[in-house]
């Protein structure tokens, strides 16, 4: 034990001689840690994100639209529009469904008080908000008798309050869309930026039926219908009903293939999924190959500094060092370097984290797997690199260590 | 009354194999050295001085023979035994001084006692410094390696083998890399520690050094060709009196 202790003085001291040269191993074990924790971090964080988001929309959710194709570069339309019709019944008829809203898009130049901007103009039913569940920062939605009524009134975005009314309250100023004047009722809480980098304030939301008989040039159908089903056990049912509901409504015969689609949100989820699964694959083979990098560059340094050491490593067995004196000082040098290097790598990584969300708002919760595999492995290779040639070293007959040059 | 044997081998030879080629180095050496002694070991380079100066300092074992040192049969011994017995009982003096750099002359002379397992010193950094003293560098003590002269730099490394107190001290052309006037120093070094009680063993291929020794063996082919006593020794004040009449 007391041997241990001597030996691990002069292991500590052996660090200090070699000063730059365990500086540069540190580094190297540093950038290797951090790298590893950022990327791989990031990759689950944008997981995360976009997890958060599709669930975030309700979990009850389905969307109901128009069966598109690809052809020549656009998207077309392949069947019957979603109307009002079917609208209508599946708002009757669907004992699965609880809420449902037609959901109109066009785009258009909006004016306010202080400025313009164009944006997308959503055409909903009340029922929408209870859907989405969207949040509202001030002011109220709008009601059933404004879409009986088809009032001028709507709901905007952060972003639409930002360029039109700059530092106004926007609740019951009015806005002009396409020159015709809305009142806003309701701001919208700020969401920020979208799974797939879209804007999630720059929106203005208004009576579907508004919107179709101003704005939508009377054109025929709904962009598509969002429901809720009664509850998340009944998602499958729900999609079921709706799908047999609007067959008929639609007129398919049997064996005729469906010219709508449905899709939960539980589908939704599960192609972001597979998505961000690559994009986390990607980063991970990213990682690993900054993590081979960074090991390479530990290997090299340990390999360097053993064999640059070889005399020492013979003086030391000429003056009486049992071969484990040796091992154990080198393995304490390795485990050392290993174990500060790989704390601050920790550090840096929590720390890049930090400073990537402070820029770009783009929040990653460090994973704890990434700090185990990025530790992990850069101790491993440190030790190991540390130790064998170590080994190789104090096994050597001392006169040829002395002798080594 | 006899002195007691420090060295006694018997028989000592030593083979090395270089795939079919058999090289004897050394062949059948009986020797023995008493306490207080001082040799010189010389020969031509290739006679295998170097190769008996490894075996009497554990640093090799010898093919066949017995080696006894301080009455332990170092043929029976393993490796860490060797290696106790090197910290123990030799202090080793190598050509390139083997210091280790960006250390303290305090630091390197107290290596050996980093090493100690018989806890036979309590307090190293003072048994360390008076070594230091003992070879008059008093006031390098804190001097790092490189800041030290040649001759500094060996007296370090003697400063080094004497600390533990050892009953041999080896040294292996010790002043091969010094100037005539610092390797006159280093040999004069030998003689005081020789006049306190050190045995010493110390091979050399310069004669005017090895005139410091008491006694002189000369190597041949592996073979003890001669081995006799210094009639007329060298002293500090006759080799610098010869070094000026030579320049």
């Amino acid at each position: 034990m007391h041997q241990l202790l001597k030996t691990f003085k002069v292991a500590l001291k052996a660090i200090n001689k070699n000063r730059s040269r365990s500086l540069l191993t540190i580094l190297g074990i540093i950038i290797g840690v951090g790298a590893v924790i950022m990327t791989i971090s990031a990759g689950e964080g944008a997981t995360k994100q976009v997890q958060d988001q599709i669930s975030g929309l309700g979990s009850n959710l389905l969307m109901i639209y128009t069966k598109m194709e690809h052809r020549g570069g656009s998207n077309v339309r392949m069947g019957k529009p979603i109307d009002k019709r079917d609208f209508d019944i599946l708002q009757k008829n669907a004992v699965f469904i609880s809420k449902l809203s037609p959901i109109i898009v066009v785009g258009a130049q909006a004016i306010g008080p202080n400025g313009y901007k164009s944006t997308a103009i959503y055409g909903v039913s009340n029922e929408y908000f209870d859907v989405l569940s969207r949040e509202l920062y001030s002011g109220d939605f709008f009601k059933e008798e404004d879409v009986k009524n088809a009032s001028k009134v709507c709901v905007i975005g952060e972003t639409n309050r930002e360029e039109l009314f700059v530092n106004l309250d926007p609740i019951g100023r009015k806005i002009r869309i396409d020159k015709i004047p809305f009142t806003v009722v309701g701001l919208l809480k700020e969401e920020g930026q979208g799974a797939m980098g879209q804007d999630q304030d720059d929106l203005i939301i208004a009576p579907y039926t508004t919107v179709q008989n101003r704005l939508h040039g009377r054109r025929r159908g709904y962009d598509m219908i969002m429901a809720s089903a009664l509850n998340e056990n009944c998602i499958s049912e729900a999609k079921i009903e709706a799908a047999e509901l609007l067959r008929e409504s639609h007129r398919i015969l049997e064996g005729e293939e469906n010219d709508f689609e449905i899709t939960t949100q539980v589908e939704l989820q599960e192609i972001t999924g597979n998505i961000t699964g690559i994009l986390t694959i990607l980063l991970g083979a990213i990682a690993s190959i900054s993590l081979l990098v960074g090991g390479i560059g530990i290997m090299n340094i340990m390999l360097v500094s053993v064999t640059e050491r070889t005399r020492e490593i013979g003086t030391r067995l000429a003056i009486g060092a049992r071969e484990s004196d040796i091992l154990i000082q080198f393995l304490i040098e390795a485990i050392t370097l290993s174990l500060v290097g790989g704390l601050f790598g920790v550090l840096l990584g929590v720390v890049g984290n930090q400073i990537i969300y402070k820029i770009t708002d783009f929040y990653i919760p460090t994973a704890m797997y990434s700090i185990l595999i990025g530790f992990g492995f850069s101790a491993l290779v440190g030790i190991a690199f540390g130790y064998f040639p170590a080994r190789k070293a104090a096994k050597l007959n001392p006169i040829d260590a002395l002798r080594y040059e | 009354m006899t002195a007691k044997k420090v060295i006694e081998t018997k028989k000592v030879s030593r083979v090395f194999k270089n795939g079919e080629i058999e090289v004897h180095a050394l062949t059948d050496i009986d020797l023995i050295i008493v306490e207080g002694e001082f040799v010189a070991i010389m020969g031509a380079s290739g006679s295998g001085k170097s190769t008996l100066l490894n075996i009497l300092g554990c640093l090799d074992k010898p093919t066949s023979g017995d080696y006894y040192l301080d009455n332990v049969h170092v043929n029976m011994l393993n490796k860490n035994q060797l290696a106790d017995i090197r910290n123990q009982k030799i202090g080793f003096i190598f050509q390139s001084y083997n210091l280790l750099s960006r250390t303290t002359a305090l630091e390197n002379v107290e290596l050996p006692l980093v090493y100690d397992r018989t806890g036979r010193f309590s307090n190293s950094k003072e048994i360390a410094r008076q070594a230091l003293e003992l070879v008059g560098l008093a006031d390098r003590i804190y001097h790092r390696t490189n800041q030290l002269s040649g001759g500094e730099q060996q007296r370090v490394a003697i400063a080094r083998a004497l600390v533990n107190d050892p009953a041999l001290i080896l040294s292996d052309e010790a002043t091969g890399n010094l100037d005539s006037k610092a390797s006159i120093d280093v040999a004069d070094l030998f003689v005081k520690l020789n006049n306190k009680g050190k045995t010493i063993v110390m091979i050399t291929h310069e004669p005017e050094i090895a005139q410091f020794a008491k006694r002189m063996i000369y190597l041949r082919d592996g073979k003890v060709l001669t081995d006799e006593f210094i009639k007329n020794r060298s002293t500090k004040e006759q080799a610098l009196l010869d070094l000026e009449l030579t320049s």
